[in-house]
């Protein structure tokens, strides 16, 4: 996205910064605030890990980011449930269920305390051992600007959980959606030994390994299907920027996982916002922006 | 607002606290400068004119056994888990009674502020360093900082090194007590900052580290024996949980007392734990930015307007 330029014409009509000698202006201006005593009568400020553009985004729909926040979670698995079996591993589901539920609704309830209206760019690190299986989300709580704190309100009500970058979240508000939260959804089952006779068979042949095929199949489907259930729970209509991980587990080869998480959005206006994109050209050379590994060569 | 943990003691190495091959290199005339070619040109169209590339180093050894460690209080469950008033610890205890000697009766989550002081005390010099060359050079900022921390040889030997660009604002206020503002953004990222009303203040930094000593519940869940004491389903290991949720709100707390009434932009928090077996590990949480302060009113950029680039 880039700033309508003739709305940044009107601003700077207004009086911003415009050329180098106002923009020269406006830096000794910043650095003169340096020297003036830290104004202490406000409130603490906000923290955030948005970059400077997700910032200018969020400002130009009026959403402020308000407080860095996290939510952990740390599920048990018991010893044996990987061993040769049939059919879904449950406890091994059930286990990412819930610790995919306990960081979500701790990171809401950090972000209500924050008085946040919501979390948007959560980090999701899933990792699954074969006894614990551990669920890491951080992110930047957010509201719309001046937005009071809701007095007595439960920690974390109404407030949506999503890992949609802010770029996506203004992409989403302007074409009248919201989201709702995370939905998630994981399955892990046994791909089944083959029979003795099945694996004569296929001794020195080109084959599938139709056991592996549909271990993952089933996997696939199960996960999906308790994604699309958590999101229909929120009320959601859909589930973008839907991530997957799949294949055998590295501890135990023989047990196929399949996880799915993404967010959950509803239509709040009566109808889809077309944004009608603007076709543009750009003439310069791709901009290489500053990195600083360049430095270590 | 303060910058990262103050060092206890920065070796003066010249006249200026800086090695001499350093002074001399500073004072030959030239400038060098660690941006790219659009961010240089975008820093210059600012009026902020590159007078050197600065750098601090310290390399850092600390040891697991420092005061206030359950190994210098006689591993008790009955001892305060540290010396430093207002850390964090929190106590749990067995629910099965009396089983075996070698069963775990109690366990503790407890802060290591020795760890923590020792990681500030490093990142705090190299920091003080940097700023010392600035300093000598007359620099009004650093920009476009760059930091990175390595293990040498040990595994609690850790080297520091900070480095970035240091700026003259041309017809700037020099600085306040001479001390450089310092930020990790450069070029069009740090002009676009500055022109929604904030200005950098100084890079922040620091760490939280908090060790998970089990007992018996949390052994038996994280290694999988849960089912021994009836337990056959998943759940939450909750001192782990504990655990993790407080060194990340230490990070924040102790970082929010280095901002002051300032904001945190661009925060970049990592989460290492090592596992030393039966439930036993060691979280460490780093967490860093740029401190920055509203010098105007908020004036939000028009909204965006989407568009489809034809490369």
């Amino acid at each position: 996205m880039t700033a309508a330029a003739d709305g940044r014409d009107e601003r700077d009509g207004a009086g911003g910064p415009a050329s180098v000698g106002d923009r020269r202006d406006e830096v000794r201006r910043a650095v003169s605030v340096l020297g003036r005593a830290e104004d202490r009568s406000g409130t603490r400020g906000a923290t955030s890990d948005l970059s400077i553009d997700e910032a200018l985004l969020l400002h130009s729909i009026g959403w402020e980011p308000v407080d860095l926040v996290c939510g952990v979670s740390v599920t048990s698995v018991p010893g044996g449930v990987w061993n040769w079996g049939q059919g879904e591993i449950a406890v091994a589901s059930s286990a990412h269920e819930l610790a995919f539920r306990g960081a979500a609704t701790r990171i809401a309830n950090e972000c209500g305390r924050a008085g946040g209206h919501g979390v948007v760019g959560v980090h999701v690190d899933v990792e699954v051992h074969s006894h614990h299986i551990n669920v890491d989300l951080v992110g930047t709580a957010v509201r719309p600007v001046g937005a009071e704190t809701h007095p007595g309100a439960a920690p974390g009500a109404g407030s949506f959980v999503s890992d949609l970058s802010a770029r996506d979240f203004t992409l989403l508000h302007q074409a009248g959606w919201t989201p709702l939260g995370l939905s998630f959804g994981a399955s892990f089952v046994y791909a089944p030994r083959r029979s003795a006779g099945t694996a004569l068979k296929q001794k020195g042949q080109n084959v599938e390994l139709t056991n592996f095929t549909e271990a993952m199949y089933s996997a696939r489907e199960a996960a999906m299907e308790r994604m699309q259930a958590t999101a229909i729970a929120m009320g959601g209509q859909g589930v973008v920027e839907v991530k997957v991980t799949e294949g055998p587990m590295s501890f135990a080869h023989h047990a196929i996982g399949f996880t799915a998480w993404g967010t959950t959005v509803r239509l709040e206006t009566g109808a889809h916002r077309y944004l009608t994109p603007q076709v543009v050209l750009a003439l310069d050379d791709a901009t290489v922006e500053f990195a600083a590994t360049s430095l270590r060569g | 607002m303060t910058g990262p943990d103050e060092p206890e003691d920065v070796p003066a190495l010249g006249p200026d606290g800086l090695p001499e091959a350093a002074d001399r290199r500073l004072a030959s005339g030239s400038f060098s400068s660690g941006l790219s070619v659009p961010d240089f040109a975008a820093c210059l169209d600012m009026g902020m004119v590159p007078v050197g590339l600065v750098q601090g180093f310290c390399v850092m050894k600390w040891t697991s056994y420092g005061a206030g460690s359950p190994y210098m209080r006689g591993m008790s469950p009955y001892v305060a888990p540290s010396s430093q008033a207002g850390a964090y610890a929190e106590t749990y205890q067995c629910p099965h009674g009396f089983v075996s000697a070698e069963h775990r009766m109690w366990g503790q989550n407890y802060e290591q502020p020795w760890v923590e002081t020792a990681w500030g005390q490093g990142f705090g010099s190299a920091y003080q360093r940097l700023v010392d060359e600035a300093k000598a050079v007359g620099a009004h900022g650093v920009i476009g900082v760059t930091d990175s921390t390595r293990h040498l040889a040990d595994l609690n030997v850790t080297e520091f090194h900070i480095m970035g660009t240091a700026v003259v604002v041309d017809g700037g206020q020099p600085p306040p007590r001479g001390e450089p503002w310092t930020t990790y953004l450069a070029g069009q990222r740090l002009g676009k900052l500055i022109e929604a009303g904030l200005m950098p203040v100084s890079v922040v930094a620091t760490l939280a580290s908090v060790r998970v000593w089990a007992y018996c519940m949390t052994d038996y869940l994280m290694e999988g024996r849960n089912f021994t004491w009836g337990g056959s389903g998943a759940q939450e290991v909750e001192q782990v949980v504990r655990a993790h949720m407080a060194v990340r709100q230490l990070a924040r707390e102790r970082l929010r007392h280095q901002l002051g009434h300032d904001s945190l932009h661009g925060a970049r928090m990592t989460v290492h734990q090592r596992e030393l077996g039966e439930g036993d590990e060691v979280i460490e949480c780093t967490l860093s930015g740029t401190g920055v302060r509203r010098f105007k009113d908020f004036d939000p950029v028009p909204a965006a307007r989407p568009t489809v680039r034809l490369a």
